[in-house]
């Protein structure tokens, strides 16, 4: 159970909204800070070019990376799992376990736990991005937190019972 | 509560939860799960599971309450 590529698919989900909230640091962090004290003339200058640039460039490589890593990576559960394929394109989230009532009865719990959380979540998710004086950035790095916690949600609550039976 | 004597026949048969699982067609998590109670096996399920073990439904599974009556 524990190499069930299904079991491991909301950590990859997890990694790949970290590396794209990295990107979106990296694209919307300002080229310069300016400190200027004008009685003494004084001033202070930062260029964040090169760093700006790194992360951009950094996120896009290591997503890259990560996009073929997890494609080798569910061409190998379907080699090895042929009744149990996880599709590339579907709508249905892979991370279902299903193989048995068992497994369906802790999908459901896990998945009952996710709706209670979004539930809550996205009307408070929408009063933020109706009245919130910050930018549009901090909007969408709002989304990708919540995306975030439901992956957390439904892999603790999996790991969780797995964990158990495991010990 | 749905209690179960699931593990004490499987012992007694000797059967690992992996044995019994490929026996019923299930994985040895659900064995487990029924064990502890954290999971009632539907009743395509618990007669599988009562034809492995070799007794029937009503000696494998009971209710709580039931037990409480009787005694």
């Amino acid at each position: 159970m524990k190499n069930d590529f299904r079991m491991q698919y909301p950590l990859w989900m997890m990694g790949f909204i970290v590396v794209l909230g990295l990107f979106l640091f990296g694209v919307n962090s300002p080229e310069t800070t300016e400190i200027v004290n004008t009685e003494t003339e004084q001033s202070f200058l930062v260029e964040y070019g090169l760093v700006q640039g790194f992360i951009i460039l950094g996120s896009i490589v290591l997503y890259l990376i990560m996009l073929f890593v997890f494609y080798m990576k569910i061409r190998r559960h379907n080699k090895m799992n042929p009744t149990q394929k996880i599709p590339s394109f579907a709508i249905r989230p892979p991370e279902y376990l299903e193989q048995d009532e068992g497994m369906t009865h802790i999908t459901r719990k896990a998945s009952q736990k996710v709706y209670t959380f979004m539930t809550w979540s996205l009307p408070g998710l929408a009063v933020f991005a109706m009245f919130s004086p910050l930018s549009r950035i901090y909007t969408v790095l709002a989304i990708l937190v919540v995306a975030f916690l439901q992956y957390v949600i439904y892999y603790r609550e999996i790991r969780k019972h797995l964990r158990e039976e495991d010990e | 509560m749905l209690k179960n004597r699931v593990k004490e026949l499987r012992a007694r048969y000797g059967f690992t939860q992996s044995d019994l699982g490929k026996q019923v067609d299930v994985t040895r998590q659900t064995i487990a799960f029924i064990e502890k109670g954290e999971f009632s096996p539907s009743i395509t399920l618990s007669l599988k599971l009562a034809k492995a073990l070799q007794t029937n439904v009503n000696d494998l599974f009971w209710l709580e309450e039931d037990e409480k009556h009787e005694k």
